[in-house]
């Protein structure tokens, strides 16, 4: 059944490099994510766009794929990740998602995607259609682009280069030593002072960004400047990167003083606790901590797996992400799985399914193309023998802008080939 | 200089005249006429006359002859006790007259002490390490040979009412012996009274030198490290002790024995003539010296940690004198609103607890006496002995801690600690009240006959408003108001909320989809029936063959499972996962530091986790010793471990004991590669079977005795099938050569862990008969990973592997369900096969399947209750269950969670209350810095898989 499948996809792969043609997937359970659960239904796909979605199509069509008894979902979006920067994290060589620099504004993700990446397709083989890979960094690092999970380059794979402006906020936490501790640390007052100035380096480099823009005409180029204007004109995203409590509110309360920009926040363990004001802000919380360990000993030992409800209920809009950091370009395929966690703890299933495929997709400015199995949008799809969300369901067929997907991997490959090893003497 | 010696010393007698121009000595014998005399705790005379006669206590009583050369002293106002003595006296460093004088042993020498194998390994420093590393097993060193305090600490001592102090050394594990002495002089011969009082050993994290994490450490690097370390030298002074003894039977016949400064030194405390005292770095420690006080047969006394509050049934069970400080944290005011955040409920807690803690101990039977240890300055010693009595501590019970039972616990109770004819003359002298009422204030000390006036108080500077204060009697007094509220215990009692929730005699599971993991597979609409904690029944069962006082549990849709089993956990493990330090540390034991006080054993219960196999790390190819514990919530370290269970012990191959990634600096130590991995093996396997033979050698045709090996002596325990190895293990290279290795010992692998090229070579795995227990899906963290798939455990397992998924995670503890659903997913591997990954099949791996991993008659009651199909995301944990007693239950987890919020916030209000501005005096300073202080048991949760960082992670801090 894996062997047919995948010289299936392989078919598809070649026929639809021929030009004009019409797919139409019948008899699937369609998750269309933006107008319900259609059981079951057919999607016609034309050329890259999907054409049409009903309960039944009688539209002809060049090919015709009998889903009955699969799951169709619009095709997953990791919507902050380590993945195409990171091949094996323990080697520093393979490593391009951190630059130095407490301002790099300039930098762009997408220029140092790898498109071999042995990883990209072992993510995508489980519903992961696209992703946005975040440049790392101490303060403003940079823009996130989000591309494709295919292509023969990095210009092929890129949608978008530029999503969004990533800030990580500085550390607040106290810095405090132990009793006996021979190194001596700088007194709370003196740490106290320099949280705000750390704050204060970012609102002049803010500041000054605007400034810039209305420079005379003609004055030298400064690509970091440049780079800012989108931002501080409210154009571009600016994703605030912050776990803590005190984080999220000193980064929210330096929001709000500049209301032209466009806050996204990332990470957000502690955004539970202010989901009110985030609400009203109408601040998206791309929420990375689901299997977070609870921060406090006090707190109830589902916090974390809850945290997405409290938020959704709230009226925050949440997606879900699986953070950044050591394991996450490696783990990025069980995505689905902190949705499904936050969808046992709380989380309508629909809302946890919007986290990793709509919401992501308007967070990133693409809401209009990606994310939904609605007509006219971009026809990134995936077949599963059951819900996504459950981690036994396995993905069968898969489409990225109309294109079948072959679903081997590295990990395939290697299965089959000490499955194939003649038993040993 | 406001003390003067006014009085004849009590060596006056026997001193010769002094020459013209020194100050002549006065008479030596003196009357205190008048006070109110405290002859020990509850014994009182209103009016009494205390006679001294050269520096003894010549009479007490109401009427005592005054002879005619006494020197009279009115004492009429004052309360008179028996000197008080401090049990436990750091001095600062510059109070120490030798302070290097334990860096002159030569290097070899520490090295045998403190390495388990009896020698160094290249590229690994011991304790011995470099020239400027200190040894920190030095029972040699003694402070009656330090002894030179500065005068200003005698004087602040006394200052408090101490009349002795028992000078203590205060670095290294085995730290040295502690000296009692007068507090009158400078002069170690006129002020020693006991050279010898205590053989000293700490219990705790060992200290981490400047700069340590990106270069070498010397062993002991770790808790469970100073614990082996503690335990090879006592077995190596019981070894000098015999072979000496054997020498000297037969001084012409054998080698003659090496001196030894450090294991002669430790003779007295290893043969109980000279009591130990153990500092340990938590209340869990406290339990461990008594384990090995009773292994060793010591004599111990503890020093209190200050945590006792946490677990008082270990230190009710130590049932031995306790030498308790006061060093109590101070709230600190915090410059923002949001910094209280940074506080955990547990530091709180502590805050709150510790002032209760000596009148809990004493609560227990337990007889304590108080230090001024920890305080800095000694200067808060009785303001704080107040507050201890406020939470319950009695004034009787408060001063025999000062005077009756220092002086027993020093061996001195016939010269100190009573006023009574014949014992010491040491005297202290309160004037405004007893000493504990609030006013009091020590007007005099008097030391072996010498008196000493305590300095004059500084003129009190009336504040202007005074009287205006005064014509409002009824205003509160703020200060007092503070004190009552510091008085008063807010948090909750440590255990209030742990333990079992429900403990019937018997459970019925009515109806439920029950996966057993056993021979009965998957069962719809069955029942289980769990008696006195074991499986009864599982099936369709007569309603009649249910006692009537079993608890039913009768909900729809629900389907049960065994109790989860994770076959590779770091997470209960205090003071160190790694003993990083040598390539071999068989010798150390993750049952000497199980961490129960920790909050991930609820969060992992909640997951359905019951049995958990808490492995060392992988930073060296032969790692320590493992444990399997149950997940007994409340339960001490001692009653979660799973009794009969095999012992085990952690190998590893690969990047991690090569030292790949740890660093420039980390280039020396043997093996750098996987062609130094086999010869290690070998190397130190071969040396157990010649120590092996040595001692069945010497058994059976006697000779000099055969020195006690713990490393060699665990190693040997594997070669005779009685320890279960648990190898780190990734390539299919290492693999083989691993498992041929030890076939060539006639060893066989228990499991190979993580395993993640084992579906390389999984014909090879089973035929040798290791298990393989695995990650679910994760791979390419580092270049040895690379090739690993998800389908692993399947491939293997249909090759004839028994294969198990572990968790290697605090985080993934606590849905190993969800783990094993993957292998349904990836390889296609049945579901109850699957579910037996985490059930069965890590039960049979660490030899406890006659227990635990399937719900089958006769084996233990422990299960989880899930909404649905455990597979399924959908799915949550209800209930997890342990011996037949429910250990967690949904929304008794969120009433407990609310309750500490609850506490936790009272907590922040108190403390922002009693919090004190930024300090002007150092006493105020150490207490406050106390206040961040993190306990042991709270300081680390392993959160890392493959446990290779480890070594970079904060837990010493």
């Amino acid at each position: 059944m894996e062997k047919l499948s995948l010289s299936l996809a392989t078919l598809l792969a070649l026929t639809a490099a021929a030009a004009a043609d019409t797919l139409l997937l019948r008899g699937a359970t369609v998750h269309t994510v933006s107008h319900g659960i259609l059981a079951p239904g057919d999607v016609l796909i034309k050329d890259e766009r999907i054409a049409a979605v009903a309960a039944h199509l009688d539209q002809p069509a060049d090919r015709t794929l009998d889903l009955q008894g699969l799951h169709l979902f619009p095709g997953l979006i990791s919507a902050a990740t380590d993945l195409g920067l990171v091949e094996i994290s323990g080697i520093r060589a393979s490593l391009d998602d951190q630059e130095t620099g407490e301002f790099t504004p300039e930098i762009q993700s997408w220029t140092a995607v790898n498109p071999d990446s042995e990883l990209i397709p072992v993510t995508r083989a489980n519903g992961i259609t696209h992703f946005v890979p975040v440049p790392g960094g101490k303060l403003l690092a940079g823009t996130s682009g989000l591309l494709a999970a295919r292509g023969w380059t990095l210009e092929d794979m890129t949608l978008r280069r530029q999503t969004a402006m990533h800030l990580f906020w500085p550390d607040h936490s106290l810095n405090i030593p132990g009793p006996n501790a021979a190194e001596k640390t700088k007194s709370l007052e003196d740490q106290s002072r320099e949280r705000l100035e750390r704050v204060r380096t970012i609102e002049d480099f803010f500041r000054e960004a605007e400034a810039w823009q209305k420079r005379t005409p003609g004055s030298p180029t400064v690509p970091a400047w440049e780079a800012m204007g989108p931002v501080v004109r409210g154009e571009l995203p600016l994703m605030i990167h912050a776990q803590g409590l005190r984080e999220i509110r000193a980064a929210l309360q330096w929001s709000a003083l500049r209301p032209q920009l466009r806050v996204v926040l990332e990470g957000g363990r502690d955004a539970w606790i202010l989901a009110k004001e985030i609400a009203e802000r109408k601040i998206p919380v791309i929420y990375s901590e689901v299997f977070a360990l609870p921060a406090s000993s006090a707190d109830a030992y589902d916090v974390q797996f809850r945290a997405p409800a409290v938020l959704h209920q709230a009226g925050v809009v949440t997606a879900i992400s699986e953070g950044l950091g050591r394991f996450s370009a490696s783990s990025q395929r069980n995505l689905p799985y902190s949705a499904a966690q936050a969808a046992a703890f709380g989380l309508p299933p629909e809302a946890a399914l919007a986290a990793i495929t709509l919401i992501p997709a308007q967070i990133h400015g693409m809401g209009d193309t990606l994310g939904s199995i609605e007509p006219g949008k971009d026809a990134s799809l995936f077949a599963a023998t059951g819900d996504i969300l459950d981690i036994r369901s396995v993905v069968k067929h898969l489409w990225i802008s109309g294109v079948a997907q072959s679903l081997a991997t590295r990990h395939t490959r290697l299965a089959e080939r000490y499955r194939s090893r003649p038993q040993a003497k | 200089m406001l003390w003067a010696v006014l009085a004849a010393s009590p060596l006056a007698a026997a001193e010769p005249l002094r020459p013209p121009a020194s100050r002549p000595l006065p008479g030596s014998v003196h009357a205190l006429v008048g006070g109110r005399v405290v002859s020990q705790p509850g014994r009182v005379l209103e009016k009494g006359t205390i006679l001294l006669t050269d520096g003894r206590i010549a009479a007490v009583g109401p009427d005592a002859a005054i002879p005619p050369n006494a020197e009279i002293h009115d004492m009429t106002g004052t309360t008179i006790y028996a000197g008080f003595i401090d049990a436990h006296l750091s001095l600062s460093a510059k109070g120490s007259a030798h302070p290097a004088a334990t860096a002159e042993i030569d290097a070899p020498q520490q090295n045998r002490l403190t390495s388990g194998a009896g020698m160094g390994f290249p590229g690994a420093p011991s304790a011995a390490g470099g020239p400027s590393a200190h040894s920190v097993v030095t029972p040699e060193r003694r402070m009656s040979r330090e002894y030179a305090p500065e005068p200003k600490e005698l004087e602040s001592l006394r200052a408090e009412g101490f009349t002795a102090a028992n000078l203590v050394p205060d670095r290294g594990v085995i730290r040295g012996t502690s000296t009692l002495a007068s507090l009158s002089s400078s002069a170690a011969d006129a002020a020693i009274l006991r050279p010898d009082t205590f053989q000293h050993i700490a219990l705790d994290v060992p200290a981490p030198e400047e700069g340590s994490g990106s270069k070498p450490e010397a062993y002991p690097g770790s808790l469970m490290g100073v614990i082996a370390v503690i335990r090879q030298t006592f077995c190596d002074a019981q070894f000098q002790a015999a072979d000496t003894a054997h020498y000297v039977a037969h001084p012409n016949e054998r080698p003659r024995p090496a001196f030894n400064e450090s294991l002669e030194a430790l003779m007295p405390a290893a043969r109980q003539t000279l009591p130990v005292l153990f500092e340990p770095g938590g209340v869990l420690m406290v339990d461990r010296a008594m384990q090995l006080s009773r292994e060793f047969g010591l004599q111990p006394i503890i020093l209190a940690t200050g945590q006792e509050w946490r677990r008082l049934d270990l230190a009710r069970a130590a049932g031995v004198p306790f030498i308790v400080p006061v060093d109590f944290p101070e709230a600190v005011k915090l410059p923002e609103a949001d910094d209280w955040v940074a506080l955990s409920a547990d530091q709180l807690r502590a805050w709150d607890q510790a002032p209760s803690n000596p009148a809990l101990l004493r609560r227990e039977g337990l007889e304590i006496a108080l230090t001024t240890h920890g305080l800095g300055k000694p200067n808060r010693f009785r303001h704080n002995v107040r507050l201890a009595i406020a939470r319950g501590l009695s004034e009787s019970d408060a001063l025999a801690a000062l005077t009756t039972a220092p002086a027993k616990m020093c061996g001195l109770s016939d010269q100190l600690g009573r006023i009574e004819p014949g014992l010491l003359a040491h005297l202290t002298v309160v004037e405004n009240g007893g000493y504990f009422d609030p006013e009091a204030r020590v007007r005099e000390v008097w030391i072996d006959g010498q008196r000493f006036a305590s300095p004059l108080p500084a003129e009190e500077k009336k504040p202007a408003k005074k009287p205006a204060e005064a014509e409002k009697p009824d205003q509160p007094d703020p200060k007092k108001e503070l004190e009552a509220l510091r008085a008063q215990l807010t948090a909750a009692p440590a255990q209030q909320d742990r333990g079992p929730l429900l403990a019937p005699p018997a459970i019925f599971i009515k109806s439920a989809t029950v996966w057993t993991s056993g021979p009965q597979g998957r069962l719809d609409g069955a029942s289980v029936l769990i008696v006195d904690g074991k499986v009864r029944a599982v099936g369709a069962i007569d309603p009649v063959d249910v006692p009537t006082s079993a608890l039913v549990i009768d909900r729809p849709g629900i389907h049960v499972t065994p109790g989860l089993i994770d076959c590779h956990s770091h997470s209960m493990i205090i003071g160190g996962v790694n003993e990083g330090t040598l390539p071999s540390t068989a010798m150390v034991r993750i049952g000497d530091v199980v961490n129960s006080e920790v909050e991930t054993i609820h969060q992992q219960l909640a997951g359905g986790l019951t049995t958990a196999n808490l492995l060392h790390g992988s930073a060296n190819p032969i790692g320590g010793q493992s444990c399997v514990i149950k997940l007994r919530d409340g339960a001490s370290p001692e009653e979660l471990k799973l009794k009969g269970a095999p012992g085990g012990i952690k190998f590893a191959l690969g990047e991690n004991v090569k030292q790949s990634n740890w660093g420039d600096n980390f280039r020396s130590r043997f093996p750098q590669s996987r062609m130094g991995v086999p010869a290690f093996h070998t190397n130190r396997f071969t040396a157990a079977k010649q120590y092996a033979e040595a001692l069945a050698s010497q058994q059976r045709l006697g000779g000099p005795p055969v020195r006690r090996d713990l490393e060699l002596e665990t190693l040997a325990e594997i070669i005779r099938g009685e320890r279960l190895i648990h190898c780190h293990s990734y390539r299919q290279d290492e693999v083989l050569v691993f498992l041929r290795v030890m076939e060539s010992f006639g060893v066989r692998v228990a499991t190979l862990q993580h395993i993640l090229e084992g579906y390389k070579v999984a014909d090879e795995i089973a035929k040798h008969g290791a298990g393989a227990s695995s990650f679910s899906d994760w791979w390419a963290y580092k270049l040895e990973v690379f090739d690993a798939i998800p389908d692993a455990g399947s491939i293997m397992r249909e090759r004839g592997v028994l294969v198990s998924f572990n968790s290697d995670s605090s985080d993934h503890a606590r849905r190993l369900n969800f783990e094993a659903a993957k292998a349904v997913k990836y390889g296609a591997t049945p579901e109850a096969e699957a579910l037996k990954f985490v059930t069965l099949n890590p039960a049979k791996q660490l030899g406890i399947d006659q227990w635990v991993g399937s719900l089958e008659p006769g084996k233990d009651g422990d299960f989880a209750i899930w909404s649905g199909h455990p597979f399924d995301t959908r799915s949550v944990c209800q209930e997890t269950w342990i011996d037949g007693k429910q250990y967690f239950q949904i929304d008794a987890a969120q009433r407990r969670a609310a309750a500490r919020q609850k506490e936790r916030l009272a907590l922040v209000a108190k403390a922002k209350t009693l919090s004190g501005d930024a300090p002007a005096d150092p006493a105020t300073a150490k207490a406050q810095a106390k206040f961040f202080y993190r306990a042991l048991e709270d300081r680390q949760s392993h959160r890392c898989l493959d446990c290779c960082l480890d070594h970079q992670m904060p837990w010493k801090n």
